[in-house]
């Protein structure tokens, strides 16, 4: 196949953990839905695959959660957008989403350790 | 409503942000090098498919319940849609039962349930007198004198009246009007509450004889007949050829009903007080008389001063012995002689909805024991049973929502169809007879809204909850192992649908009942013998103003020229001046025999009254069987002669030649004569000289009461201007309205011909309100037939259809057409017999409690109750007789396959 295949190199996001992305991005700064999928492909570098979409129920999800905030501003490119921002139970949130994923990580990471030491 | 506002909002929300989204995305990858179509394609591509995001996101937005909601109303609208015959039977018997229920809702709601127009309206009463518990009609004036001046209780109290009339100068127009005309002073608009809207009310002097001459009308009339005219206070009327200056325009808000009237009163002129009063008058207890309680008083506390005070009346004024007097509510005096026919109809409507609920029942029932898989699937799939309750009730609620919506659209075209067809004349009513169109209104009231709102939601209820509650207990294992076949838990649920419709029969029988006791009632009335030929008869009523003919000889001139002319127009065999005609002569007088003295004024004899000319016996066609008729010597001056009926020989000269007897008029010594009662105060003795047969003469409903008929020239003092006209014709008696008009015009053109018509109409009208009612009574009947049939078709066809293979089976051991017809037939018959048993019981209690609607019925009638029943079973024999038609058609061969 000479073809280059644009998504072959790109993982599938682990189930709950674009929540946590996403509050992670706003906290630097509030971002519209679409600044925030460019943030997260400049620092996956373009590894994750997130159908832009996808953003849009989570964002809403969060936003009744009480952990975004929202209000419509114009963007840079002079077009109104809707810009979310963290709240400070969203920062909390962030926080524990933070240490239960250090957790994950730990254990997967002995896991497959010890599998690669076998 | 708000809920979806903000939701449509949020929906555009989303949409903007999407596409902004979109938008920047494009941006970016052009200013990245990308040809503006590819960067939009892959903006589009990179986002995802947009429809399935803003779903997503909407269920992100919680509030699951509504829109799970919306989905079962979805499921629910595709159900109906897929079943269209069910939701046609449906949706029609619902509409019937609602429409029905709404539209006689809107009577009782007019005649029982609105509030009156007035203000603090529950503090306003009227007064009657009372007679060892019978109400006489009203007061006396006199004695509400008393009991105003003497009474604590009353902001104040006042009688009024109202009077047939003839008005001309109603908007510019010569021609006279007959027209009822109230008579009320300027207490009786502030007891009311009411303001002019122009003008002012009758002063209390204008009360006073000869200060009368002022008019009030109203809005209406004011507004269609004098186009508004804002100059209309200080123009005239002329009422019975006396000039009225008109000082005020009233609203029309004083209801018909509180002065008996077919249509509301538009012309109002001062009561007029008797300069001086005679102790008789205290007899005359037939005046209207309203009241206002003070505030704060309660009718027990006015209701024992009034007692007092009566008391008091009675220990100072003989007359007055044994008089008592009651208080009412205005509000509960409104509905009066109808109340029993509402009730009935209420009942009546009630039950047909209970019909229409059982069937429904009955239907759906059957339909989810189709669907009893599908529920099981669901079940299964984890829908919890309030989940699936919940949508089948929503079910139930989408049909009962759409019959009410169609029962409506029923009842006001109904209610709009009755108000078209109600006379617009406006007429005294004067017997239970037409007092219902009244209380037809067209228009929407919130209430009636209300009321079918909430008879829909409750008709969901009755008819929903039953079946769904049955068939959300899905045994799901074995619904779903019996494969194809459904139905077959169904045992429990084949029993209820059997008690349902059993329930149905037995109250179709009680409203077959009622129908039929009503219809025979209403035959009997009128078939009934009136004692002359009711046919070619022509009646009409003119008054003779006092004005122009101010003594009885002019109106007896009149009267005999009337007579004269009215008898050559051609198509006229005999004519007649009278003051009053059958079915009903009001009129009383007391007379006293000679040599049967009596002390008390309760045991002189009375007798209906009537003057008439010397041509009434023949014009009517009373049979005269002995002595004379009138004839030309009988005059003003001659001996004063009378003609009775056989009831009148029968009371006060039983078993004795009375040809030739005499009476005297008026009481006995020492009793007080009743103004208008007393023969006019005739001095002279009256002399009976002819007897009649009986005739109808105390109405349709009641046996024949004594009469006496008198020449009105023999008796000046009640030869008033109050007469009606008798013709007999051998043509069509309305075709020679127009020629008998002309003949009254040429006489006198200020004097109308009034309230035209002919006897059959008139006699008719006696039993109007009746008739009705039966017709509702019936076409519910057949309402209630119709469902119960239905219902019964439904069960025994299912039941052929659930035993097909056993029928099949037995088709093949050799079975006979004959016995498997008998069979099904059956099934049919024990539900139909079962039903009526039931319902005789009811049927029973419903004849006690119509008791007083009934005429000529005999307490238990055993043709009747017989004869409903046999119909009952005939129809539901018939009903069952095509499912078991079906069952014999039976293949054998494919029943077993099956």
């Amino acid at each position: 196949m000479g073809r280059r295949e644009p998504y072959r190199d790109r993982i599938e996001l682990l189930q709950g953990t674009l929540d946590m992305l996403i509050l992670r991005t706003l906290q630097w700064g509030p971002r519209h839905g679409h600044g925030i999928a460019q943030m997260l492909r400049a620092r996956t570098e373009d590894a994750l695959q997130i159908e832009h979409g996808s953003l849009y129920p989570a964002l809403h999800r969060l936003e009744r959660e009480g952990w975004l905030a929202s209000e419509w501003k114009k963007s840079e490119a002079n077009r109104r957008a809707k810009f979310y921002r963290l709240t400070a139970a969203g920062k909390r949130q962030l926080s524990r989403e933070q240490s239960r994923w250090r957790k994950v990580v730990r254990a997967i990471a002995q896991v497959m350790r010890s599998a690669e030491e076998a | 409503m708000r809920f979806f506002r903000r939701r449509r909002a949020k929906e555009e929300e989303l949409e903007e942000e999407i596409r902004a989204h979109l938008d920047l995305e494009t941006k970016r990858r052009i200013e990245d090098g990308e040809s503006p179509e590819n960067a939009s394609r892959s903006a589009r591509r990179d986002f995802g498919n947009v429809a399935l995001v803003q779903e997503a996101t909407r269920r992100a937005w919680g509030s699951g319940w509504i829109d799970s909601l919306g989905r079962d109303l979805q499921y629910a609208f595709r159900l109906m849609r897929q079943a269209p015959g069910f939701t046609l039977v449906a949706v029609l018997t619902l509409a019937l039962g609602i429409g029905a229920n709404t539209a006689i809702f809107s009577v009782v709601n007019a005649a029982m349930l609105k509030p009156l127009p007035f203000p603090e309206s529950e503090r306003l009463v009227r007064l009657f007198a009372v007679q060892n518990g019978v109400h006489l009609g009203g007061i006396s004036r006199l004695d509400m004198r008393d009991l105003a001046a003497g009474s604590q209780s009353f902001e104040g109290m006042v009688v009024y009246d109202r009077w047939r009339k003839n008005v001309s100068g109603i908007g510019g127009s010569s021609d006279p009007e007959e027209t009822v005309v109230g008579l009320a002073s300027g207490t009786y608009f502030e007891l009311l509450r009411i303001q002019p809207v122009l003008g002012r009310l009758f002063t209390p002097e204008e009360s006073v004889y000869g200060k009368q001459f002022v008019a009030a009308i109203g809005a209406n009339l004011w507004r269609t007949r004098f186009s508004a005219d804002p100059q209309i206070l200080g123009k005239t009327l002329r009422i019975n050829g006396e000039t009225y200056t008109v000082v005020a325009v009233l609203p029309d808000v004083v209801p018909s009903w509180m002065d008996q009237t077919s249509a509301p009163i538009s012309i109002w002129t001062p009561y007029v007080l008797p300069n001086t009063w005679t102790e008789g008058q205290r007899a005359a207890r037939d005046v209207a008389c309203l009241g206002r309680l003070k505030p704060g008083v309660s009718y027990e506390h006015a209701r024992s001063e009034l007692a007092t005070l009566a008391a008091r009346l009675a220990s100072e004024h003989p007359i007055d012995r044994g008089i008592g007097v009651a208080m009412e509510p205005l509000v509960d005096t409104r509905a009066g002689p109808v109340r029993p026919l509402l009730f009935a109809l209420c009942g009546a409507v009630a039950m047909v909805l209970l019909i229409a609920c059982a069937n429904l029942a009955s239907l759906l029932l059957a339909r989810n024991s189709v669907r009893s898989r599908e529920l099981a699937v669901r079940v299964a799939l984890g829908a919890g049973r309030w989940r699936l309750l919940r949508q089948l009730l929503l079910e139930t609620l989408v049909l009962s929502a759409a019959g009410g919506v169609a029962g409506l659209g029923l009842a006001l075209a109904a209610m709009a169809f009755l108000a078209r067809i109600r006379t617009a004349q406006n007429l005294p009513y004067t017997a239970a007879s037409n007092a219902l169109p009244q209380f037809w209104s067209a228009g929407l009231d919130l209430r009636v809204l209300a009321f079918a709102l909430g008879v829909s939601a409750f008709t969901a209820v009755l008819f929903g909850l039953a079946p769904a509650v049955t068939s959300t207990r899905v045994p799901v294992v074995e619904t779903l192992k019996e494969g194809g076949r459904s139905g077959g838990v169904g045992a429990g649920r084949q029993r209820f649908r059997r008690i349902l419709v059993i329930g149905e029969v037995g109250l179709t029988l009680m409203l077959v009942v009622g129908a039929a006791l009503l219809v025979q009632t209403v035959v009997r009335l009128e078939r009934q013998n009136p004692g002359f030929p009711a046919d070619h008869l022509l009646l009409a009523h003119v008054f003779i103003p006092p004005a122009r003919y101010p003594d009885p000889d002019a109106i007896s001139r009149f009267c005999d020229a009337l007579g004269e002319r009215v008898r050559a127009v051609p198509g006229v065999v005999e004519a007649s001046v009278t003051t009053s005609y059958p079915p009903t002569l009001p009129w009383k007088q007391v007379f006293t025999i000679p040599g049967s003295p009596v002390s008390r004024a309760d045991d002189a004899p009375v007798t209906r009254f009537a003057g008439v000319d010397a041509r009434y016996i023949a014009t009517l066609g009373l049979k005269l069987f002995a002595g004379r008729d009138f004839a030309a010597t009988d005059t003003s001056t001659s001996v004063p002669v009378a003609i009775v009926n056989e009831e009148f020989v029968r009371r006060f000269f039983p078993n004795q030649d009375v040809l030739g007897r005499r009476i005297r008029p008026g009481p006995p010594e020492g009793v007080a004569p009743i103004p208008l009662q007393d023969f006019g105060s005739l001095s002279q003795d009256i002399t009976i000289v002819g007897v009649v047969r009986n005739f109808m003469n105390d109405g349709v409903a009641q046996p024949p009461a004594p009469q006496l008929f008198m020449l009105f020239q023999q008796v000046p003092g009640l030869n008033f201007g109050f007469k009606d006209i008798v013709v007999r014709t051998s043509v069509n008696p309305e075709s020679i309205v127009p020629v008998v008009a002309h003949e009254l015009k040429s006489l006198d053109a200020e004097i109308p011909l009034g309230e035209i018509r002919s006897m059959e109409t008139h006699l008719n009208s006696q039993t109007a309100d009746r008739r009705f009612t039966t017709l509702l009574l019936g076409a519910f009947a057949g309402l209630g037939i119709l469902l119960a049939v239905v219902g019964a078709y439904g069960v025994v066809s299912y039941l052929v259809s659930l035993r097909t293979q056993e029928l099949g089976v037995r088709l093949a051991l050799g079975a006979r057409s004959a016995n498997i017809l008998w069979l099904v037939l059956r099934s049919g018959l024990s539900i139909g017999l079962a039903g009526i048993v039931l319902g005789f019981g009811g049927a029973l209690a419903l004849r006690h409690s119509l008791g007083s609607l009934l005429y000529g019925v005999g307490e238990s009638d055993p043709m009747t109750f017989t004869g409903a029943a046999v119909l009952l079973l005939l129809v539901i024999a018939a009903a069952s007789a095509v499912p078991a038609a079906r069952a014999v058609r039976i293949n054998p061969v494919e029943a077993l396959r099956r």
